[in-house]
């Protein structure tokens, strides 16, 4: 896994996708390409009441990823000094090997380009001391990024005031 | 991000839309416009010269100062922003004539076209025949030469050495396909000129009906210009129909073709020598605002030996040709030599057999493999039983009063001098030896014949004996006098004359549109994309080029019938079947590199795309290796390899040529198409001992996120069952 963490509140996640426009604003990406995508679950029916939540999906920077090691010409790399997996579109040649390879669907075509595009957290925002576009720009804060060490404080937060509140499911 | 799109080809776009939408309904301002798109289409092409876009500002000021209706207003102030926003980017196409986006590039002819001295459409024609549409081929073929028919007869087929399928097999035979094209067309009543343009008010006068003059008379007809051209001899068609022989060109072919031109109203004066029965004077007063000078090499040049001025049955091929062509069906004499090495040799030779010469000598200086003559025409008269003595210098015509016995010669030898690369025969002393003959034709070669010429006073002449010009526009030194064919090239091929007549026509319109002429020669240019025509791998390599019918050999030495019968329909389409498409494909050889370099699959071995080292090619291999990825299609800048998904197959294809085809495999969640068996494997060799996902359910890409994402809640998606 990459050295960072980013962590999705989906209880105050409204689904409003802003996060999808603004990592396709900041890469420039054509219809199609979603490097990251809330994906709607429900509605459903739970204790009589419609529940339904919004899962941001982005890539997860695996550990020893599929589409590293399925990709033919190199393209796909784990950047070494903190493990974002990207994609080198000097090398891509479109051949969507790490697409098939992939069992949660990250990378994806740019029909445009005819190479694969996926999120590496905004690698060259984060070099400039940013965070990733979905998380700068999330309108209700639900996205927060950060070293994976200092995440946990959120969980731990969370799961505490969820095992105080039998209300609170952590849906 | 892609590239930014060159400002040229955005500019060419916006312009060609702008006129084909008709919305230009202000006569001036579609004027105005399509001046700029051709201007600018020359910058796109690298032929601009550094007033076009000095000429382009005040078009735009023109059209900027006719103060018309709000929304015309607005687009010439786009037109200005353009080109004012973009000086630096035209600047460079001109100077340069490169463009660094290779937007202007995609439009890069192929190498026959490029070869054609006319610059034809080739591959585009090819296809059209291969498909049946000989009607339509030959409306390609006359954008850039309106002789279709002549051309497919007796060109010298500079197309056909460019050939990139000769270095599969052979090359395709483009020159005959013609032919048959115009024909069938003609014999079917769809050869048909395109329609021309109004009168415009101005006449041009074109002097020589060769083929140079009558291509520069048929551009300048559909282009609404009154043409009169002034023809010495009897008959029209000038050197094809004088210098080559009925049986290589019969002349229906030529007098239909001809017919074709005068249709367009263009006025051919029969026997009217320039300089003796009109004048440029009286030319001038009739109202001619511009003169072509397409008269031709029609004088040869002397042999400069002992005898050749005493005795009249020294002839000279050029003469004796036109003769014949003319009606005097005479043989010349019994025993005939012909002193040179070229195809007026060989057709002189041959002329005399079929007039019935017992027996023909051609004495040509060096050996069988030096002759400039095409090695068909060659051999075609080695079967005929034309006889040829190589290494044969003529020293003196011999003979008794006013007859002639024989020639004297002398053996030659071939040697190698410094600062040439042609082989000098040098005479062996002692060795020589006497042709029985009773006529000497000599055809050694032929210059322009100048007579009559004079009233153009400015006109100036290269030491060679022919027209100097600007060989981009073929002016002359002379304001509105312009020439091409053999006057301005010396003795040369047809195709090349016609070339010259295009340029010809173009500069003329140029000139008395008051437009600047190009820098550079054109470069020719491909008039629209015809879709391939579609076979499997195994046709594409296994058509073979079929050998041409041939009259029987006695009928070719006592008639003037037809030597070459032609091919079948049936083979004419198949020929034109083995092109290779190479307008479509450029054989960057990107595909290769990707297929073998990148992904480690090799299943492309198209050996032709390396122009220096060509090595084996076999489409036939591609399906035993590929995965139908789509890495190569994905690369191909020209989209001459494409991966199509139709019925349930995925199909790699190379300008129509079906390299693959496998499988296409569904999403089992939502059907949507998923890559074939055989890449799924190769992925799974990749990814080696990790849990495959897909190997117990087969899911599209968004079929996986949903699925993933419904693994993070408890709820299952709605989608998803």
């Amino acid at each position: 896994m990459s050295k960072y963490y980013l962590f999705q509140d989906t209880r105050t996640c409204i689904g409003c996708h802003a996060c999808e426009i603004q990592c396709k604003t900041n890469k420039n990406l054509p219809r199609g390409a979603k490097p990251c995508q809330i994906i709607q679950v429900g509605p459903k029916m739970i204790n009589g009441l419609p529940k339904m939540s919004f899962i941001f999906m982005p890539c997860y920077h695996c550990e020893d990823p599929w589409c590293v090691s399925t990709c033919p010409t190199g393209a796909m790399q784990k950047r070494s000094k903190d493990g974002i997996v990207f994609v080198d579109k000097e090398l891509c040649v479109g051949c969507k090997t790490c697409i098939s390879a992939c069992p949660w669907g990250a990378p994806q075509w740019n029909p445009d380009t005819g190479k694969v595009e996926k999120c590496d957290y905004c690698k060259d925002r984060l070099d400039q001391g940013l965070k990733p576009a979905c998380v700068t720009l999330c309108t209700t804060g639900c996205l927060t990024f950060g070293p994976a060490e200092d995440m946990t404080q959120v969980r731990r937060q969370r799961h505490a005031e969820a095992s105080a509140s039998f209300e609170n499911s952590s849906f | 991000m892609a590239e930014k799109t060159c400002p040229v080809r955005t500019t060419l776009i916006y312009l060609s839309d702008l006129i084909d939408s008709g919305s230009l309904t202000d006569p001036k301002i579609r004027r105005i416009c399509e001046q700029i798109l051709h201007l600018t289409e020359e910058i796109s092409e690298g032929a601009a010269g550094n007033d076009h876009l000095l000429a382009i500002d005040s078009l735009i000021r023109e059209y900027l100062d006719m103060k018309k209706s709000k929304e015309t207003l607005e687009t010439g102030n786009i037109l200005k922003k353009i080109f004012t926003d973009n000086r630096e980017i035209f600047q460079s196409h001109i100077e340069t004539r490169n463009c660094p986006s290779h937007d202007c590039g995609k439009l890069a002819p192929s190498p026959c076209q490029m070869a054609c001295p006319a610059g034809i459409d080739i591959p585009t024609y090819l296809s059209l025949i291969a498909r049946g549409e000989d009607d339509k081929a030959i409306e390609v073929i006359r954008r850039d030469n309106p002789f279709p028919w002549v051309c497919g007869l007796i060109c010298t087929r500079p197309c056909e050495m460019m050939c990139v399928r000769a270095r599969i097999d052979t090359p395709v035979s483009i020159k005959f396909l013609k032919a048959f094209a115009a024909e069938r067309a003609m014999s079917e009543g769809t050869y048909k000129n395109p329609k021309k343009k109004g009168w415009n008010g101005k006449k041009v006068c074109v002097i020589g009906a060769g083929p140079g003059g009558l291509t520069a008379a048929y551009y300048l007809a559909l282009m609404g210009y009154g043409v009169k051209v002034i023809e010495a001899l009897p008959v029209s068609g000038g050197m094809i129909m004088a210098g080559i022989p009925r049986y290589r060109l019969p002349r229906e072919v030529i007098d239909r073709e001809v017919a074709m031109i005068e249709d367009l109203g263009v006025e051919i004066a029969y026997n009217t020598l320039f300089g003796r029965d009109i004048t440029y004077e009286e030319l001038k007063n009739e109202g001619f605002d511009a003169f072509f000078i397409a008269i031709g090499a029609h004088k040869a040049l002397d042999l400069g030996i002992k005898g050749e001025k005493i005795f009249p049955k020294v002839l000279e091929a050029i003469g004796f040709l036109k003769d014949v062509a003319l009606g005097n069906h005479h043989a010349p004499g019994k025993q005939v030599v012909v002193i040179g090495g070229g195809n007026v040799a060989i057709d002189a030779a041959r002329t005399s057999l079929r007039l019935g010469a017992k027996k023909v000598t051609i004495a040509y200086r060096r050996s069988k493999n030096q002759m400039p003559a095409d090695i068909e025409e060659v051999e075609q008269a080695m079967e005929e039983g034309i006889e040829f003595s190589f290494l044969t210098i003529p020293r003196e015509i011999i003979g008794k009063e006013d007859k002639i016995t024989g020639l004297d010669c002398i053996r030659a030898e071939l040697i190698q001098k410094e600062g040439s690369d042609r082989l000098i025969p040098v005479p062996i002393l002692g060795k020589d030896f006497i042709i029985e003959a009773d006529v000497v034709i000599s055809a050694i070669g032929q210059y322009v014949d100048d007579k009559g010429m004079e009233a153009f006073s400015q006109v100036n002449w290269t030491r060679r004996g022919t027209i100097e010009v600007n060989h981009a526009s073929m002016e002359t030194g002379m304001t509105g006098v312009f020439a091409a064919g053999d006057a301005v090239s010396g003795p040369a091929t047809v195709i090349e004359a016609i070339g010259g007549g295009k340029r010809a026509a173009e500069a003329i319109d140029r000139y008395l549109s008051h437009i600047p002429q190009p820098r550079m020669p054109k470069i020719p240019v491909r008039h629209h994309m015809e879709p391939s025509v579609e076979m499997t791998a195994t046709r594409k390599m296994t058509l073979k080029h079929p050998a041409m019918p041939m009259l029987n050999v006695d009928r070719r030495r006592t008639t003037f019938q037809q030597v070459e019968l032609g091919y079948d329909e049936e083979s004419v389409r198949k020929e034109a079947g083995r092109c290779l498409r190479c307008d479509i494909c450029r054989r960057c050889g990107k595909c290769i590199e990707v297929c073998r370099d990148k992904m480690g699959i090799d299943a492309l071995q198209f050996g032709y795309m390396d122009f220096d080292h060509p090595t084996g090619t076999d489409f036939r291999v591609t399906e035993k290796k590929c995965i139908t990825c789509g890495a190569c299609a994905a690369n191909c800048e020209n989209k001459a390899m494409v991966l199509e998904e139709k019925d349930g197959r995925r199909n790699l294809k190379l300008c129509g040529t079906l390299l693959n085809s496998q499988a296409i495999q569904y999403c089992e969640n939502c059907g949507a198409f998923l890559p074939s068996a055989e890449y799924h494997d190769f992925i799974t060799r990749k990814t080696g001992n990790r849990v495959k996902r897909t190997e117990t359910r087969l899911l599209c890409n968004d079929c996986l996120r949903l699925l993933s994402a419904k693994t993070n809640v408890e709820t299952r998606p709605a989608g998803l069952k």
